[in-house]
């Protein structure tokens, strides 16, 4: 992974003085309440319906053990006991003191971390897939790119003050795991003829009140310009977006106001300017960038099959199933960590988890660990002959549970609970659902199911990608939810589409019967071994219609 | 009588200046300096005017930043490069590094937090209209063993 050198460490050094001294300031009353959000904002601390909460960066979601124990530390010293992992790879904490904050930074930057550019109308922390490195169906390792862009877009000069959040995503594998389409600007890496990485460039995807999948801008672009193709597309966003709205402010605004055509017209003569110019990336320094990212060293091994052990232990069997990824190396796998356990908020974790995180990592993983977008932990590299204690371990600790890709692995945001936005709460829509799907069977047979919840319009929680959507909305005071069916984030090298809306929203202990009823449109209908999405594109939304609102009248 | 930041030969210092008059786009013929808004368009004729401030509506409002720097890198301007408006201390260093080299200092804001905020970083990552190169241009930073 990518380790910090002595102009890394002066930076972030600098920045957490910087923002110590802005801190003061407005605590000696110097900066107005609304200066001093736009500061702290970009250095991650928003302040929450309950308390001030403090997303930390986690650079496309990769972190050393090291690292992991001082979140666990900063959990345990400034916090209660617990962090939350983010759909964008990131940490965030709960609880920590408005004048504590600029300390908890200074923590982080003596294991090489930030808080920059979490929040705020500016370029946020890169998100990449979670098996990037590892995953057997991957072309071309993307992280070095994302540590190029994540250098490139630490306090621009030019591009800090933003019409509004701006969030980069990158995949350089087949299936696209990062969600390249709903982001601001995704970025899918191939390998060129030449052998040397090219980027398309899809621009204006993204979630929130109107969702969009990204159109596919810039084709082909080679390594060397992809700074100067950002720059370009930066620029034009920065120029034109609209700031009269901050609901019409997103880049995914711009690109539809000005046709896709158009767009790319402005951003390939911005380019033209710019193609050749400073911004031209050296092969020195992507040389520097993959020297950080080499393949630990992997012991020559053989795919083991497990028979045996699969066999006395039915739960080790179906975590090897759902849990466990093909990895590029013979005899490693990837594992994912399900935070999703019935009963605790989807993506909380505490600081004792983090600690056995931090220490399996070494024991069974080269020390790598890295957050999923679907808010789970994953180690990357381990040896399969690992895969029994590692279970054991897991299972232990509240993090064994063998539910990745199913439907109680469901996103959620942090909604009504503690969210000043919200319409609706959500976690206890989440806790409803596993506490109805409960058994592990039915789970397994009905397969990869994604169930996203967001408690308002903003759509934290991807509603709108879901397989099955839950949104909270507001019904003359009250709360009710409305479902969506048939969303799909892009994976599985599957084509991202939108969910469509069932019809009139329900009140929340409605929830669990209804996803029921669509499961059992959806068991109904299938083919022999069809997936939930397959059958849905098959069937339309018609018989989910017709079943769920069969007795309602 | 505005109070400015102003560039000098070596460092930056606080000056009380007089009013300069402006021409708005719409007006100017090439006869006094001119003032731009942010939702205008430099070019390469922009650049002849023997000086150009930039309106900001709001500190966060970043648009005269992509102005500035089309200005300084593509249009070729070396006049003076004027902030005015609502400008804050703690934009001074996106100021500075994107070509502005007088900064008007907002009502009821303190000339010295200016000063002090020219520039709090040592460590740039990027180019800027007033450093072109990126940082791995500009140093070596060696390869990871
Ligand atoms: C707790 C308080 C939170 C507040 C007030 C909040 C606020 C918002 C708002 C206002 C938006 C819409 C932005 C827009 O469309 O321009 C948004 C989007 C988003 N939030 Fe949050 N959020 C919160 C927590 C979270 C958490 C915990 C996560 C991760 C689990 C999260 C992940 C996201 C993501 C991924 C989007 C982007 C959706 C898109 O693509 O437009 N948020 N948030
Ligand atoms: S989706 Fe709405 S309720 Fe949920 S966290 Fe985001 S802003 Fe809050």
């Amino acid at each position: 992974m990518y380790t910090y050198d002595d102009f890394d460490r002066t930076f972030v050094t600098e920045r957490v003085a910087h923002y110590r001294e802005q801190t003061e300031r407005y605590l000696a009353g110097e900066l107005a309440e609304d200066e001093f959000l736009q500061l702290r904002l970009r250095n991650g601390l928003y302040i929450q319906r309950l308390a001030p909460m403090l997303r930390v960066a986690v650079p496309y979601g990769n972190l050393s053990s090291v690292q992991l124990r001082m979140l666990a530390k900063i959990a345990r010293e400034y916090d209660r006991g617990y962090g939350h992992l983010s759909t964008r790879q990131n940490i965030q904490f709960n609880w920590p003191e408005l004048a504590e904050v600029p300390d908890i930074l200074q923590d982080l930057a003596s294991v090489d971390m930030h808080a920059i550019q979490t929040s705020g109308s500016c370029i946020r922390n890169v998100t990449t897939d979670e098996f990037a490195g590892a995953a057997f169906d991957e072309a071309i390792d993307p992280r070095p790119y994302c540590e190029l862009i994540r250098q490139w877009s630490t306090a621009h000069p030019e591009f800090d003050w933003l019409p509004r959040k701006f969030k980069i995503a990158v995949t350089g594998a087949k299936e696209d795991r990062a969600a390249i389409a709903v982001h601001d600007i995704g970025l899918q890496v191939t390998r060129a003829p030449s052998g040397s990485a090219q980027f398309d460039f899809f621009v204006g995807g993204g979630l929130g009140r109107t969702p969009v999948i990204g159109a596919l801008i810039g084709q082909n672009v080679p390594v060397q310009h992809v700074l100067s193709y950002l720059e370009a597309i930066m620029r034009v966003y920065n120029r034109y977006g609209r700031r009269d709205n901050k609901y019409k402010a997103r880049i995914k605004i711009l690109v539809r106001a000005m046709g896709a055509e158009l767009f790319r017209k402005k951003v390939e003569q911005e380019w033209h300017f710019l193609k050749e110019g400073s911004g031209t990336v050296t092969a020195e320094e992507i040389a520097r960038l993959q020297s950080h990212f080499i393949d630990p060293d992997f012991a020559a091994a053989q795919d083991l099959d497990f028979d045996d052990l699969r066999l006395q232990h039915p739960k080790f069997s179906r975590w090897l199933a759902q849990n466990v990824f093909a990895h590029k190396q013979p005899g490693y796998a990837s594992v994912t960590l399900s935070t999703k356990v019935t009963g605790i908020p989807p993506g909380d974790v505490t600081d004792k988890q983090m600690d056995s995180v931090a220490q399996w990592s070494e024991e069974f993983g080269y020390g790598e660990i890295c957050i999923s977008h679907e808010q789970n932990f994953v180690l990357p590299h381990v040896a399969q002959s690992s895969l029994f204690a590692l279970w054991q371990a897991a299972c232990a600790n509240g993090l064994g549970e063998a539910n990745k890709g199913q439907l109680t692995d469901m996103i959620c945001c942090p909604g009504g609970d503690y969210c000043s936005l919200a319409n609706a709460k959500s976690i206890p829509v989440a806790e409803a659902i596993q506490r109805r799907f409960d058994d592990e069977d039915y789970l397994h047979d009905l397969g990869e199911l994604d169930v996203n919840i967001s408690g308002c319009m903003n759509a934290c929680g991807h509603h709108h990608v879901g397989h099955i959507g839950i949104l909270g909305v507001d019904k003359k005071g009250s709360e009710f939810y409305q479902i969506s069916v048939g969303g799909h984030s892009g994976h599985s090298g599957e084509q991202a589409a939108l969910g469509q809306i069932l019809g009139p929203s329900f009140a929340r202990d409605e929830v669990p019967d209804i996803i029921e009823k669509i499961l059992n449109v959806y068991t109904n209908n299938r083919y022999s071994g069809e997936s939930f999405l397959a059958t849905f594109r098959r069937i339309g939304i018609d018989p989910f219609k017709e079943h769920v609102y069969a007795n309602a009248a | 009588m505005p109070t400015q930041l102003r560039k000098g030969a070596t460092t930056w210092e606080v000056v009380e200046s007089e009013e300069t008059h402006y021409q708005s786009s719409a007006d100017w013929d090439g006869s006094s300096p001119l003032l731009m808004q942010c939702d205008e368009e430099p070019s390469r004729d922009t650049a002849n005017a023997a000086g150009i401030a930039i309106e900001f509506p709001s500190f966060v409002d970043g648009r005269a930043l992509s102005i500035a720097v089309l200005l300084r890198t593509r249009f070729g301007y070396t006049g003076e490069l004027r902030a005015m408006g609502a400008t804050h201390e703690d934009i001074v260093h996106y100021l500075v590094r994107c070509g502005f080299d007088v900064i008007d200092v907002a009502k009821n804001r303190l000339p010295e937090r200016y000063l002090a905020l020219i520039d709090p970083y040592s460590a740039h990552y990027q180019g800027s209209a007033i450093q072109p190169e990126q940082s791995f241009q500009r140093i070596s930073r060696g390869v990871n063993a």
